[in-house]
């Protein structure tokens, strides 16, 4: 552990220290901004998954930004394939 | 009628009451004196069963028609939700296909059949519509000085002007959503994160911010009195002024201002029967009155004949005068 640590500090000074700080703050990071896209991908395809949206008119437009994302969004939230008959992304 | 006129009426007119008072007559009435006065008035029909067509005798459709030209003249406009979904759908499959490789095509196209058929879809286009002819009309440079809106009855109408209200905070959520989402992104390429969404950000945010700004100006534009308001139609009974009382109340409380009452189709004192009905109507107006002080109030008499082509209007706008 600590011979591991001092490794990554050696390797760390040579290419200025940055992984060793910034390696723990940047999961916690990308985390926060998954959680934060997730809730958005929830509201996008509220009415696909079920969820009646009276705003569907408008959450469609915001549609094509997001589609792309669809296939990793449904594996992280534990469904190996696609949850939506007509999304047939895998 | 507008703010750069005698009377200091607004340039937006929202003509609404109960079921059959007389919202259309009274729509029309209004749009000829306008155009007579000189104005270019735009006449625009929220009600699913449209019958504007049907008082100028011409058929109409959701691009204006001029119907009338003295003075001014009247452009009328009966609102096609239908129309406006295929539109709007027509522009999200477009960039879906832009963005998407072409085997999500399909898949994509049968994802924005869900949302035609949405609940809720047919009320937001209605409201997109009127949102892109209103505020239009109504800015400094368009072509009319004044716009008409006859609505549909009351609870269709209550649910479509609260509609902007609402749709601004929902969109202010989503974006505080992006914001958070994007610091989070800019946090990260700080400490030499990777991946990157910037122009998947880019483009929601725009897309965002552009909804927004068009639900904050149809909410800034009817709750302004110096440049909108309401007209309710009643008749003189029970029940449409028991409904008049709560819209007033209603509008009062989204902060949309109601500027006359018009009280449609007074029997005259004229022979047994209209005289009892009219003793009857005066308790009413009364009870009326007294809940809704302050607005100013015309009462139209009960006219003979049928109330539409241009000179059975003219009879019913010289009584709006």
């Amino acid at each position: 552990m600590i011979s591991s640590r001092w490794a990554a500090l050696r390797a760390g000074l040579r290419s200025g220290l940055e992984e060793f700080y910034a390696g723990p703050y940047r999961a916690t990071m990308r985390r926060a901004r998954r959680e934060e896209d997730d809730l958005f991908m929830l509201v996008v395809l509220a009415e696909a998954l079920g969820v009646p949206d009276p705003a569907a008119y408008w959450s469609a437009e915001l549609l094509p930004a997001t589609y792309e994302e669809f296939h990793a969004w449904h594996r992280r939230i534990g469904m190996e394939s696609s949850p939506l008959d007509h999304v047939g992304c895998c | 009628m507008g703010p750069d006129t005698a009377d200091g009426d607004p340039r937006l007119v929202l003509v609404s009451g109960k079921g059959g008072v007389g919202k259309t007559s009274v729509s029309c009435a209004l749009a000829l004196r306008e155009a007579r006065a000189g104005r270019r008035v735009l006449l625009v029909s929220t009600d699913p069963a449209h019958n504007l067509g049907h008082a100028w005798g011409t058929p109409l459709d959701d691009e204006p028609r001029r119907v009338l030209v003295d003075a001014g003249h009247v452009d009328a406009v009966e609102i096609d939700p239908a129309r406006t979904v295929q539109r709007h759908l027509r522009a999200v499959g477009e960039s879906l296909r832009r963005l998407l490789p072409e085997r999500m095509h399909g898949p994509a196209e049968q994802h924005l059949e869900l949302a035609r058929d949405a609940p809720g879809t047919h009320e937001s286009a209605v409201l997109e519509r009127l949102a892109e002819l209103v505020v239009g009309a109504c800015h400094p440079s368009s072509a009319y000085d004044v716009v008409v809106v006859d609505t549909a009855p009351t609870g269709h109408t209550l649910r479509l002007v609260a509609l902007p209200e609402r749709l601004t905070s929902w969109t202010e959520s989503l974006l505080a959503n992006r914001d958070r989402s994007e610091r989070f992104g800019a946090a990260l390429r700080g400490l030499g994160g990777g991946e990157e969404h910037v122009d998947r950000d880019a483009e929601l945010r725009r897309v965002l911010v552009r909804r927004r700004d068009r639900f904050a100006g149809l909410r800034d534009l009817l709750t302004d009195p110096s440049r909108a308001g309401f007209w309710l139609v009643t008749t003189a009974e029970r029940l449409p002024v028991a409904e008049t009382q709560a819209l007033h109340t209603e509008l009062r409380a989204l902060g949309i201002p109601v500027q006359r009452l018009v009280v449609n189709r007074r029997s005259p004192a004229d022979g047994a029967v209209l005289t009892a009905r009219r003793a009857v109507e005066d308790q009413h107006l009364a009870v009326l009155a007294d809940a809704v002080p302050g607005v100013p109030l015309t009462e139209v008499p009960l006219l003979p004949g049928d109330l539409t082509g241009e000179s059975a209007l003219a009879a019913l706008a010289e009584q709006l005068a």
